[in-house]
C-alpha cells in the first residue's frame, strides 16, 4: 500500500481508537522484535473525545476470572452454541440470555467491527459528586491575589452545583476553611513550620471518630449510611449550598498578615498547606475523585517542602546548581513532595499546580505531585495574565451534556494475547502493581504490571504504553491468514456525571511472517515513535545525565538508521531512507536540542513544567512540541504556508506564525516590520497588508483554540529582542558554521553533535555513523 | 527660711515630745469568765482595741495620722518590746492588710499626693509619713523606721504648677497615714500598661448547656460600660476552649465591612497566635466588633458536642498574646482541663473523703499550674478564674493560678443559667467583677520599724523576693496577712509600719498607695493581752490553717487550733490570772472573748469541717476564702449571722433617722435553741443566706413574706424573695440586702449570696445545710458550743 494511504489509515484508527502505535504489524519473534530499535508501543488517549459513538447505558459482556476482557469484535461468537471466545484467554464463556438473537444483521454494538472502542455507562455510582480544593497562596501583591480571587470566584459558577468545593489558604500559616460554618468566617490554622501526619491533621480538624467528642453523639447511627461526607462536610460541601459563603471568604481573603524584613522572603508553608489538604480529603473522601488545585505566588521558605530558605540573598537552585550538588532543600523537598504524591495518589486524588510568579515556585520539587495523580500544571507569570485566567477556566471545560470534561480515580488495565506483553507505562500514572499473563518481562517507564491509576484523567489525556514480544518459537508456518496479536485497553474511570464509565479499546495487529518481513518496516509509524521515544528519553533523563540521555537517542538513531536504511556499507553516500522513516531522524535533531532534553536554557521549574506537559499529550502535540511548526504568510499567497524551520525561512517582506506548543509567536520580516510601524496598515488603500497582518493572527487565535495550557503568545519584529525566541528555535542552516563539520571520523558517535550543529550537519553525521556497521 | 516658707501654720512644737516617755496607761485588761458570761455574737462588731499612742506622736495632730483598722489591723495593737514577751504571749504578731476598702474609688477616696515630690529615706526607702520627725529648722527630717537624717526635698514646700510655696503642714503624706503619691517616670520600668482583659471561654458541651457562654457573653456585653477606660486604651481579648483554641480576631469599627474572623488551633504542642493583630483589641476602637461579636458568640458554639477542655494550653496562648503587655485572664469554665497542656485527672473518690488522703486531694494535681503561674507573674500576668463545673473539676489545681498572680478563685458549684437565680448571681457578679478598678503591675511591701522584719506572708500573690509580693493585677477585694518577727528589742515607746503598694491604676497612671500603721510598745504581757485583736487573729489563723489543710492534712488543722486556743488560755491562765481560774471558770481577756467560738466555728467552715460528704471541689474553694477575704466578711464566713426577723424590733429594716442606713436587727448566736418553731431567721454567711422558716410559722408571717396562706406552699430551695406590697415584706427585703451591704463595712467584694428558702418541716438536705452553718450546736462529728468549752476548761486547768 501506498505510505500516503497508510498514514490515512492510522490517522483513521486513531480517530476511532485513540491510539497510534510505533510499528503496525507485531513482529513474531522476540529475536525481531530485538533488532526493531525502537520499541513496540502504543499512545494512547482513553478518553479521547468521540461524541458520534453513543455510550452503552448496560454492563460489559465479561471473561470470566482472572482474564476479564471485555467482549468485542474480535471475539468468536457462536450465536448457536450460545457462546463466545476470548481472544485473550481462549476461553469460552456463554452469551448472555438476551444476546440469543444474534444475526449478522443485528448484532450488539460490542460486536461490531467499527466499534474497536466502545463505552459502557456502569451501573456504580461515584461515592460523591467532584471535590474541588483550593489551595491558594496569600503571599501576594494585592493585584495578583485580587485577579486570583475573582478568577476563583467565577470558576464557581463553571462548577457543577453539587461539586463539593473546600478552600485552603496558606503564607505562614496554613488555614483550613470551614465554609459550612454560617456565624462568622472561621479557620483552621495549622503551623507553617510543622511537618503534620495525617493522623493529627484529621484529629486538628476533628474528622476522626472519638477524640474530645461527646460520646455517642458523632457516631454514625447503625443501618443508615453516613450523611453524604461525614464530618469533613464542614469543610466541603456542594457549590449550590456554600457559594455565597465560600465567595465571601475568597473575598475577604487578605495578603499574609504576618510582617516581612525587607531582606528576607515571606514565609510560605506550600508543603503543610498541601498536607493538610490531602489530609483533608483523605480522611473522608478516600476514593472519591477530586481535585486539589494549589495556586502558589511563589516558593514554598517555611517547614516541610521548603524549596528556598526565607533569606532574599539566598537563592533558589538552578539546573547548575543541581548539576553541581549545591543544593540545600532539594532532596528533602523532593522526598516530602514525593511522599505527598504517593499518599494522594492512594487515595485517589488529584493534585493540580497553577503557578503565578515570575520566579520559580518550586514545580521541580512538587512535579511528583501532578505527574502522580493526573495533575495539571500551569505555569504563568502573575495570577493577572490571562494565560493563566484563560487556561483555568480550561480545567471547566464541559461535554454538550454540561459534564465537566475530566474524569478521576481511573484504572487502566492492558490485556495482551500471548505473543504480546506489556513492559510498561509513561504517562501521569502510578502502577497499580497488578499482575498478570500480559506483564512483561523487562520494564520501560513504569512497569511490572499490567495496571495503572490515574487519579485524574481527561480527554486529552495520553499514555505511552510500551511492550515486548513473549520469547516463544516464531511465526507457525503454513498460515492461510496472518495471525493477528491483540491488546485490550480497559478504562474505568468516574464520569463527571456521577457514575463509573468503562471504556474498551481493543486493537488487533497482523504478526510478522517469517524472519525478514518487510512488513514490519512498512507498519512503522515514525511520528508515533519519534513521541514514544521522547517520553522514554525524558523518562531517562529524571534519573540519568543529561549527556547520557543524549547520547543514548543517538546511539537509538544510528542504530535504526543502520537496521532500516538502504545503503552499502561504509558509504553515506548510498544512505537512503524508506519515505516513512525520513522525517524520524530531523524529529530526533529537534528531540535533542528541546527544552527537554537541553535543560541549562531553562529553569528547573520549566524544565518540570516542559516534560509534564509532553507526557499528557497526543502524537499530533507532542509532535508540535518536539518540532515546532512554522508558517509564512506573504501577499503572494492566500493563507500561509508550512515553511521550513530553518533560518532560510526568514524573509523581509514575510510574516512567521511558530508554534511551539508552549509559546506561538508572530514574526514579521524587516521590512514588514518597518511598514507595520509606519502604520500602512491604518491606511487607506493598504488593506491588503492589514489584512497580512491580521492573517497569523486569526490563525494563532485557532491554534489557541483548545489548547492547555494556554500557550504563551509573543509578537515580534525582525531585530527586536524578542525575535531571539524564534532563531533558537531555528536550523542554523545559513550560520558560519554550516559545513565546518569536516574531519569525518575525527569524533566518535558520542560526541559529535553539540547544540549548535545544523540538521544538515547531523544527518551526515548520521548518514556516516549509521553506514559504519560498527553499530 | 523654712519660717516664712510654709511652716507657720501649726506649731511644729508638738514633734519635740514625739519619742518621750511611754505612755503611761495603754488598754486595760478586763478578764472574764468565758463559761459564766456566754460569748454574745454582738461583740464581734465591735471595733479592736484602740491604739493608744503616746501624745504627740505625729508631726501634725491630724485624727487621720494613723492608719484605719480597715486598711491595717495588727493582731497585737501594743506591740512586745522583745522576741521573749512575743513568744511568751504565745499570741500572733501580724498584720492584715487591705489596701482597698472598695471596688470603685469614689467609694474610698484616699489623699493623693499629685506634685511628684515623693520624700523617702536613703536607706531603708520609708516613705515620709505622719510619724517622721523635722530637724534642723525643717530642713532635715529623721526617718521613723531607721532613724536616718534626710533632707527636706527643695519642692517639698513650693507648688510649681501655681508658682507658689505652700504650707508643708497641710500635705497630706504629713497628716494621712493612708495616702497616694503619683509616682514620677523614675518608678516606671516602662509606660504604664493599658488595661488588658482576656477572656478564656470554656466552649464545650458542657458549657454551653449549662448557658455559661450565653450568659457570660451577654454580661461583658451588658458592662462594657461598666469596664474602667477612662484613658481609652483597655484592650480585650477572647479565646473559645474546647479541645481547641479558638481566636478571634476583631477588627477595628473603622474597617469597611470588617468581620469578626475565627481561627482554629488543634495543635497544643506549643503555643502560638494563627495572626499577629487583631487579637487583642482597643475597647474603644473596637466597640461596636466586640459588641457584635458577644452577641454572636453563643450562636457559635450553641451545636458544639465537643467534651474536650485544653484550658492549659489555652492559658499558654493567652499568656503568649497577653504578656507583651501584662493584664488579666479571664477563665470562665466548667469543665475539667483534660486534654493539652497541664491536663488534670478525675481525682476525687468517695472513699478518700473524710479520711487522711482527702488532703491529697485538695493539693495541685498538676505541677503545670504552680510553675506557669511563677511565668504569668514574671510577665504581669494575672489569673482569675470563675468555675462552674458539676461534676469535678480540680479547684485545688485550678486555684493555684489565681493564687499566685493575685487573682481570685471564684467557684459557683452546680451553676445553671436555667435557674434565674444562678444567672442573675452570676451576672451581678462578673459585672461588678469587670467594672472593679483594678491595679495593675503592682508591688506590695512592707517596711517597719528597725528591730521589726516582716518574716512570713499569706494571700494570693507571688513572694518575688524576702520581703516583696509582686500582684500582675492588684484585687480590691482581697486582704492579705503579714506575720511580723522581732529580731531586736525594741527600744522605742512606738513603732511603724508602712506598707506601700505600687502600681498602675486602671487609668494609667504609675501610683504608690502608703499605709502608715503606728503602734505602742510595752514591756508589760497584760497590754499585750489587753490590745490584742480577737479578728485579725482569727483571720492570721485562718490563713494558718489553711496553709496546715494543704502540707499537713485538715485534722492536722483542726488540732492545731485547738492546741493553739488551749495554749493561749493557759498562757493567760498561768500568766496573767496568776494560775487560778476559781470557782471552775474559764478565764481570758474580754478583748478575746470570741476566739473560742471563733476556733470552733473555723474547725467547722466548709473547707475544715471533719467530714466524709464534703466534695473536694467545695473544699478547695472554701479554702480559697478562708485565705483571700477582706477580715469583716472572713469573720462572717467564719460565724455567720442570725437574725431572727418575726420579732424583729420595730426600727429594724428602715432607715436609720440619722445615718439613712439600714437597721439590722440585733444579731443572735449560732445556736438552734435560739430558734422557735414559729420563727423566721436569716442565716447569712456571706456566701449564701438561708430564710429558715419555723414549722409553726403562721400564715399572717407567710402571707407577708411569701405572699401564701399555707407553709406548704412555700417553695423551699434557692428563690428570690417575691416583693410584696406590705411594710414587713418591704422590710425584710431591706435586711436582706443590707445583711451585704459591703459599703458600710468598708470592703470590697462581688458577692452577691444566693438565697435559699428552708422550711424547718422540709428537706432535710437542704435543712441539714442550713443547720451546718449553726455553729455552735453539736453537729454529726463535731462538738457543740459547750462541749467545746468543756473540752477546753478540761485541758486547760489539767
Ligand atoms: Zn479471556
Ligand atoms: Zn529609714
Amino acid at each position: 500500500m501506498d505510505v500516503e494511504a497508510i498514514k490515512e489509515q492510522w490517522t483513521e484508527m486513531e480517530d476511532r481508537d485513540g491510539l497510534r502505535l510505533s510499528w503496525n504489524v507485531f513482529p513474531s519473534s522476540r529475536m525481531e522484535a530485538s533488532r526493531l530499535v525502537v520499541p513496540i508501543g502504543a499512545l494512547y488517549t482513553p478518553l479521547k473525545e468521540k461524541p458520534e459513538t453513543p455510550i452503552l447505558q448496560f454492563e460489559p459482556v465479561i471473561c470470566k476470572p482472572p482474564c476479564r476482557s471485555v467482549l468485542n469484535p474480535f471475539c468468536q461468537v457462536d450465536v448457536r452454541a450460545r457462546l463466545w471466545i476470548c481472544p485473550f484467554c481462549l476461553s469460552r464463556n456463554p452469551l448472555p440470555p438476551h444476546y440469543k438473537d444474534i444475526t449478522p444483521q443485528a448484532i450488539p454494538p460490542e460486536l461490531h467491527t467499527s466499534n474497536t472502542t466502545i463505552e459502557y455507562k456502569l451501573s456504580r455510582p461515584a461515592p460523591s459528586a467532584p471535590i474541588f480544593l483550593y489551595v491558594v497562596d496569600t503571599c501576594q501583591e494585592d493585584d495578583s491575589l485580587s485577579s486570583l480571587k475573582d478568577s476563583l470566584v467565577m470558576s464557581l459558577s463553571l462548577l457543577p452545583e453539587d461539586a463539593l468545593v473546600g478552600l485552603v489558604t496558606y503564607g505562614t500559616m496554613a488555614h483550613v476553611h470551614e465554609i459550612g460554618y454560617n456565624e462568622c468566617p472561621k479557620s483552621y490554622v495549622f503551623r507553617g513550620s510543622k511537618d503534620y501526619t495525617a493522623k493529627q491533621v484529621q484529629e486538628m480538624l476533628s474528622l476522626g471518630s472519638g477524640g474530645g467528642m461527646r460520646p455517642g453523639m458523632q457516631q454514625q447511627q447503625p443501618g443508615r449510611p453516613m450523611p453524604p461526607m461525614g464530618p469533613a462536610s464542614r469543610f466541603l460541601l456542594p457549590v449550590l449550598q456554600c457559594e455565597f459563603q465560600l465567595t465571601k471568604a475568597l473575598e475577604q481573603l487578605q495578603k499574609d498578615p504576618w510582617p516581612v524584613a525587607n531582606d528576607r522572603r515571606n514565609l510560605r508553608c506550600t508543603g503543610v498547606a498541601l498536607s493538610v489538604a490531602v489530609g483533608l480529603l483523605e480522611s473522608s473522601f478516600q476514593n472519591a475523585g477530586g481535585r486539589i488545585m494549589l495556586f502558589a505566588g511563589g516558593p514554598a521558605t517555611e517547614g516541610p517542602g521548603l524549596v528556598v530558605g526565607p533569606e532574599l540573598r539566598e537563592s533558589i537552585r538552578s539546573h547548575h546548581d543541581i548539576d553541581r550538588d549545591n543544593i540545600k532543600y532539594y532532596k528533602k523537598a523532593l522526598k516530602f513532595y514525593d511522599n505527598l504524591a504517593k499518599r494522594t495518589a492512594h487515595n485517589g486524588h488529584i493534585i493540580d499546580i497553577f503557578a503565578g510568579c515570575l520566579d520559580q515556585v518550586g514545580l521541580l520539587e512538587m512535579k511528583g505531585l501532578a505527574n502522580s495523580t493526573g495533575g495539571h500544571m500551569v505555569l504563568t507569570d502573575s495570577f493577572t495574565a490571562s494565560m493563566f485566567k484563560q487556561s483555568f477556566v480550561r480545567v471547566f471545560e464541559k461535554d454538550s451534556e454540561e459534564n465537566l470534561l475530566m474524569g478521576f480515580n481511573a484504572s487502566l488495565e492492558v490485556l495482551t494475547t500471548k505473543e504480546l506483553k506489556v513492559t510498561g507505562l509513561i504517562g501521569h500514572a502510578i502502577s497499580m502493581n497488578k499482575k498478570s499473563s500480559s506483564v512483561g518481562e523487562t520494564e520501560c517507564g513504569i512497569g511490572n504490571t499490567c495496571s495503572w491509576k490515574m487519579c485524574g484523567i481527561d480527554p486529552s489525556a495520553s499514555y505511552g504504553i510500551y511492550f515486548e514480544i513473549a520469547n516463544q518459537g516464531g511465526p507457525t508456518q503454513h498460515q492461510q491468514t496472518p495471525q493477528k496479536g491483540m491488546i485490550q485497553f480497559l478504562t474505568y474511570y468516574q464520569h463527571s456525571s456521577g457514575q463509573f464509565h468503562l471504556r474498551v479499546t481493543t486493537v488487533a495487529r497482523n504478526l510478522s511472517g517469517p524472519a525478514g518481513d518487510p512488513a514490519i518496516a512498512q507498519s512503522f509509524d515514525q511520528e508515533a515513535a519519534a513521541v514514544l521515544m521522547s517520553r522514554i528519553a525524558v523518562f531517562k533523563a529524571e534519573v540519568d545525565d543529561g549527556p547520557d540521555v543524549l547520547r543514548w537517542v543517538d546511539r537509538m538513531l544510528i542504530r535504526l538508521c543502520s537496521r532500516f536504511a538502504d545503503y552499502r556499507k561504509d558509504d553515506p553516500s548510498s544512505f537512503r531512507l524508506e519515505k516513512n522513516f525520513t522525517l524520524y531522524p530531523q524529529f530526533m535533531f529537534h528531540l535533542r536540542r528541546s527544552q527537554f532534553l537541553q535543560v541549562f536554557n531553562n529553569s528547573p521549574d520549566e524544565t518540570a513544567f516542559y516534560r509534564h506537559v509532553l507526557n499528557h499529550q497526543d502524537v499530533g502535540n507532542s509532535l508540535v512540541m518536539i518540532q515546532p511548526t512554522l508558517d509564512s504568510y506573504n501577499f503572494n499567497q492566500e493563507g500561509s504556508v508550512p515553511v521550513l524551520l530553518d533560518s532560510t525561512s526568514i524573509q523581509p517582506t514575510h510574516i512567521l506564525l511558530l508554534d511551539t506548543f508552549f509559546h506561538i509567536l508572530i514574526f514579521h520580516g524587516e521590512t514588514a516590520a518597518e511598514w507595520r510601524k509606519a502604520g500602512y496598515q491604518d491606511q487607506e488603500g493598504y488593506e491588503n497588508f492589514a489584512a497580512l497582518l491580521e492573517q497569523p493572527k486569526e490563525d494563532a487565535r485557532d491554534l489557541i483554540q483548545d489548547r492547555f495550557p494556554l500557550p504563551r503568545f509573543i509578537v515580534c519584529d525582525a531585530g527586536g529582542s524578542q525575535a531571539r525566541f524564534l532563531l533558537s528555535k531555528l536550523n542554523p542552516s545559513t550560520t558560519h558554521t554550516t559545513g565546518a563539520y569536516g574531519g569525518v571520523g575525527a569524533q566518535t558517535a558520542q560526541t559529535i553533535f553539540t547544540d549548535d550543529v545544523s540538521l544538515q550537519s547531523f544527518m551526515d553525521h548520521l548518514m556516516k555513523l549509521a553506514v559504519s556497521g560498527t553499530n | 527660711g523654712m519660717g516664712h516658707m510654709g511652716m507657720g501654720g501649726v506649731p511644729p512644737a508638738a514633734q519635740t515630745l514625739a519619742g518621750a516617755a511611754r505612755p503611761v496607761v495603754l488598754n486595760q485588761l478586763y478578764p472574764t469568765d468565758l463559761l459564766n458570761q456566754p460569748f454574745n455574737v454582738a461583740e464581734l462588731e465591735l471595733p479592736p482595741p484602740p491604739i493608744i499612742l503616746p501624745a504627740n506622736s505625729s508631726v501634725t495632730p491630724s485624727p487621720d495620722a494613723n492608719c484605719p483598722p480597715r486598711y491595717v489591723r495588727s493582731t497585737l495593737n501594743a506591740v512586745p518590746t522583745t522576741h521573749s514577751l512575743l513568744k511568751k504571749s504565745k499570741l500572733p504578731f501580724a498584720l492584715v492588710i487591705q489596701p482597698y476598702t472598695s471596688l470603685h474609688d469614689s467609694d474610698d477616696t484616699v489623699p493623693i499626693v499629685q506634685d511628684q515630690v515623693i520624700s523617702r529615706c536613703r536607706r531603708c526607702r520609708s516613705y515620709i509619713n505622719p510619724y517622721v520627725t523635722f530637724m534642723d529648722h525643717g530642713h532635715r527630717w529623721r526617718c521613723n523606721m531607721c532613724n536616718l537624717t534626710n533632707d527636706v526635698p527643695q519642692a517639698f514646700d513650693w507648688d510649681a504648677a501655681a508658682q507658689k510655696s505652700v504650707d508643708r503642714w497641710q500635705r497630706s503624706e504629713l497628716n494621712h497615714a493612708v495616702v497616694e503619691f503619683v509616682a514620677p517616670q523614675e518608678y516606671m520600668v516602662r509606660p504604664p500598661q493599658p488595661l488588658v482583659y482576656l477572656f478564656l471561654f470554656d466552649v464545650s458541651f458542657a458549657s454551653v448547656s449549662c448557658g455559661l457562654l450565653a450568659t457570660a457573653a451577654r454580661t461583658i456585653l451588658d458592662s462594657l460600660n461598666r469596664i474602667p477606660n477612662a484613658d481609652r486604651r483597655t484592650r480585650v481579648g477572647f479565646l473559645a476552649v474546647d479541645a481547641s483554641l479558638h481566636y478571634f480576631a476583631v477588627p477595628k469599627d473603622t474597617e469597611e465591612a470588617g468581620e469578626t474572623q475565627m481561627l482554629v488551633v488543634s495543635d497544643l504542642d506549643e503555643p502560638f497566635l494563627p495572626i499577629p493583630s487583631d487579637l487583642l483589641v482597643t475597647l474603644s476602637e473596637s466597640r461596636l466588633s466586640v459588641e457584635k461579636f458577644l452577641l454572636s458568640l453563643p450562636q457559635m458554639f450553641q451545636e458544639n458536642q465537643n467534651n474536650g477542655s485544653c484550658m492549659g494550653s489555652a492559658l499558654r496562648a493567652g499568656h503568649k498574646l497577653i504578656s507583651p503587655l501584662g493584664g488579666k485572664m479571664v477563665v470562665l469554665t466548667a469543665s475539667l482541663p483534660n486534654v493539652g497542656h497541664g491536663k488534670l485527672e478525675m481525682r476525687e473518690d468517695k472513699k478518700l473523703l473524710g479520711t487522711s488522703k482527702e488532703s491529697g486531694l485538695l493539693q495541685t494535681g498538676n505541677s503545670f499550674y504552680k510553675s506557669f503561674a511563677v511565668e504569668c507573674s514574671k510577665n504581669q500576668v494575672s489569673v482569675d478564674m470563675f468555675l462552674f463545673s458539676s461534676q469535678y473539676q480540680d479547684v485545688a489545681s485550678l486555684s493555684n493560678l489565681p493564687r499566685y498572680t493575685g487573682g481570685q478563685t471564684y467557684f459557683y458549684a452546680g451553676w445553671n443559667a436555667g435557674r434565674p437565680e444562678d444567672a442573675v448571681k452570676f451576672a451581678t457578679e462578673f459585672s461588678d467583677y469587670l467594672s472593679a478598678e483594678i491595679g495593675l503591675e503592682a508591688v506590695l511591701r512592707v517596711r517597719a520599724t528597725t528591730g521589726l522584719r516582716m518574716s512570713t506572708f499569706y494571700g494570693n500573690f507571688f513572694n518575688r523576693s524576702s520581703d516583696l509580693c509582686a500582684f500582675p493585677a492588684f484585687p480590691r477585694d482581697q486582704s492579705y496577712v503579714v506575720e511580723v518577727a522581732i529580731d531586736e528589742n525594741l527600744t522605742q515607746n512606738f513603732v511603724c509600719m508602712q506598707t506601700a503598694v505600687l502600681h498602675t491604676t486602671a487609668n494609667g497612671e504609675r501610683r504608690i498607695r502608703v499605709m502608715t500603721l503606728s503602734l505602742p510598745t510595752t514591756t508589760n504581757l497584760s497590754d499585750v493581752y489587753a490590745s490584742a485583736d480577737q479578728c485579725a487573729i482569727a483571720e492570721y489563723f485562718s490563713h494558718k490553717a489553711v496553709e496546715r489543710a494543704l502540707s499537713s492534712g485538715l485534722e492536722p488543722a483542726r488540732d492545731a487550733l485547738q492546741s493553739k486556743l488551749i495554749e493561749l488560755l493557759q498562757t493567760y491562765k498561768k500568766e496573767l490570772a496568776g494560775g487560778n481560774m476559781g470557782g471552775g471558770g474559764l478565764q481570758f481577756p474580754a478583748n478575746l472573748r470570741g476566739l473560742p467560738v471563733l476556733f470552733l466555728a473555723l474547725t467547722k467552715n466548709v473547707g475544715l469541717r471533719k467530714s466524709a460528704q464534703i466534695p473536694s471541689d467545695l473544699r478547695s474553694a472554701a479554702l480559697c476564702q478562708l485565705s483571700t477575704l477582706p477580715l469583716p466578711l472572713l469573720i462572717q464566713y467564719i460565724y455567720p449571722r442570725l437574725y431572727s426577723l418575726h420579732d424583729m424590733p420595730d426600727n429594724a429594716g428602715i432607715p436609720d433617722p440619722e445615718t439613712g442606713m439600714i437597721v439590722l436587727p440585733p444579731p443572735l448566736n449560732l445556736s438552734s435553741e435560739r430558734l422557735v418553731p414559729y420563727g423566721l431567721y436569716l442565716i447569712d454567711d456571706g456566701q449564701t443566706q438561708f430564710l429558715w422558716v419555723g414549722r409553726d410559722a403562721v400564715p399572717q408571717l407567710l402571707g407577708d413574706v411569701f405572699g401564701v396562706q399555707d407553709r406548704t406552699q412555700v417553695k423551699a430551695g434557692k428563690a428570690t424573695l417575691p416583693e410584696l406590697d406590705n411594710d414587713f415584706s418591704e422590710r425584710i427585703r431591706s435586711v436582706f440586702l443590707k445583711s451585704r451591704d459591703y459599703k458600710s463595712r468598708s470592703v470590697g467584694s462581688i458577692i452577691v449570696p444566693h438565697l435559699y428558702i428552708v422550711r424547718e418541716d422540709g428537706d432535710p438536705s437542704l435543712k441539714l445545710w442550713a443547720q451546718t452553718l449553726m455553729v455552735e450546736d453539736r453537729a454529726d462529728q463535731s462538738m457543740s458550743f459547750q462541749q467545746w468549752m468543756g473540752t477546753l476548761r478540761e485541758k486547760v486547768s489539767s
